[in-house]
């Protein structure tokens, strides 16, 4: 489980202040698939970043109760300048997994080839984004943060995902964000709208989907 | 309770020593890469300022100073400062730098200092000890009389110039005009670092004064470790330990203060 308390988040930079989120309350369960909606600068990958400890909330407390992946996103998680399968083995280091069981899943998921051997920083985002989702379904953590990213792979990548993810790890938690309506309604069974600084949880995704096309 | 709590320690002692492991790794990775000698690399250049300034001072100021052969003086002067130096500008920025690393949550930013830290003293032992038998191999430097005591002298040294990291590191993200005054700092401090001299050599109130430096306490413990009974020595070993301990807790305490602001990318 997972439990933001109160929580606020504010950015300063030169003298000026913006408050991106504030009162934020939300209860994720195991097994609850969260969507976030809410337009351009809202604040839904600042949310997914202080729920996985990326960046420290204002105020306000968070309670992780079960694992929690990185948030899997455009940016972050990787060292550019070191090619892919040594990211993996930094990763299997730092999270304790056997580097040759990472590298098999690796190389099958991403189906990178040769690429794996290049520099990070070479690849595509969606290139980033199937190295990115190999390693944390290998790693198996109990709750995937998701920041928009699945959107750009291919029909392929998004079988995978599809199948390895909301098939075989259907028990797990994940919060997503994601500016497609029609993906929020297939897969999540929550969704959180985020509109001037507030959260609020919806227990009808249609509901909140709704909310979120009147914005 | 005393039971899980112990168990809590060691379970997180393990995680530590897992990332800065890891981060060691990487980060030898990235400077030096795979090619030729890899990570040798890093006691390259103490090793050559060493050698290069000895050789210079060998010609300018002849073969010995006050009874103690030049080049291994230098030597043993230029190597503790490089691993200064070189903590300093690996500290600054070091955040920003390493953000993509925030991601992962057992990776905390001390580490990020620490783990370089480590890699340039162990850069700066491997630089001693190799010019050392090279040196004594042409015999011009003594066998040390003191090993401790050199050791000693190395780690409250380096003590020292962690502590000072450790405040630098988060300055340099608070303020860039920070980053700025760095360059000249280091600089300016080379006099009160010990490099060029013993105490023995000055005058009193230049000794006293001179004393208060943290990295002249922990110099003139090397040396004294190095020439034994050749040399006068003074040093205060409490002077060292308790300018890094305040140091290191004002490096703690911005830390923490600064990771709460921190704005990951």
């Amino acid at each position: 489980m997972i439990i933001c308390s109160d929580i606020a988040k504010s950015y300063s930079h030169g003298g000026r202040h913006k408050r991106v989120l504030q009162n934020v309350n939300l209860a994720i369960d195991r097994g609850d698939r969260v969507g976030l909606l809410g337009r351009n600068g809202a604040g839904k990958s600042t949310l997914i970043k202080l729920i996985g400890g990326v960046e420290m909330p204002t105020s306000g407390k968070i309670l992780r109760n079960m694992s929690v992946s990185w948030p899997l996103g455009f940016a972050g998680g990787f060292q550019g300048s070191l090619n892919g399968l040594d990211n993996a083995r930094f990763i299997a280091r730092i999270y304790q997994r056997d580097y040759a069981d990472i590298r098999c899943f690796v190389e099958d998921f991403t189906e990178l080839g040769n690429q794996l051997k290049m520099p990070v920083k070479t690849y595509s985002s969606g290139m980033r984004a199937r190295l990115a989702f190999a390693l944390s379904l290998a790693i198996e953590f109990d709750c995937y943060l998701i920041d928009e990213i699945i959107l750009v792979g291919d029909q392929n990548f998004q079988r995978k995902c599809h199948a390895e993810m909301f098939e075989k790890r259907a028990d797990r938690s994940v919060i997503m964000a994601s500016h497609s309506p029609d993906f929020i309604r297939s897969f999540c069974n929550k969704a959180v709208v985020i509109h001037q600084t507030h959260a609020t949880m919806y227990d009808s995704v249609d509901k909140a989907v709704e909310l979120y096309d009147a914005l | 309770m005393k039971g899980s709590s112990f168990q809590r320690l060691r379970t997180s002692w393990a995680v530590q020593v897992r990332v800065l492991h890891a981060l060691m790794i990487r980060e030898l990775i990235t400077r030096f890469g795979r090619e030729n000698i890899g990570f040798l690399w890093i006691m390259a250049e103490p090793l050559l300022f060493a050698g290069l300034v000895g050789a210079l001072w060998h010609f300018t100021h002849g073969e010995t100073e006050h009874g103690v052969g030049v080049i291994a003086f230098v030597a043993t002067g230029y190597i503790p400062i490089t691993l200064f130096r070189h903590g300093v500008a690996r500290s600054v920025a070091v955040f920003t730098a390493n953000q993509s690393l925030l991601y992962h949550r057992q990776i905390k930013i001390v580490d990020f200092i620490l783990s370089r830290f480590v890699i340039e003293i162990l850069g700066g032992m491997m630089a001693y000890l190799f010019m050392a038998v090279v040196l004594i191999g042409f015999g011009e430097f003594p066998i040390p009389s003191d090993i401790g005591l050199l050791i000693a002298g190395w780690f409250l040294y380096a003590f020292f110039c962690f502590s000072v990291c450790l405040v630098i590191a988060p300055l340099s993200e608070i303020s860039e005009a920070m980053e700025k005054f760095i360059p000249v700092t280091t600089y300016i401090m080379i006099p009160f670092s010990g490099l060029f001299y013993m105490l023995s050599w000055l005058t009193p109130q230049a000794r006293e004064f001179l004393l208060f430096s943290p990295f002249v306490n922990g110099m003139e413990m090397m040396r004294k470790g190095v020439w034994g009974d050749d040399v006068t020595a003074y040093y205060n070993i409490w002077n060292p330990i308790i300018c890094s301990t305040i140091a290191t807790m004002i490096g703690l305490i911005l830390c923490r203060r600064v990771r709460r602001k921190l704005t990951v990318e």
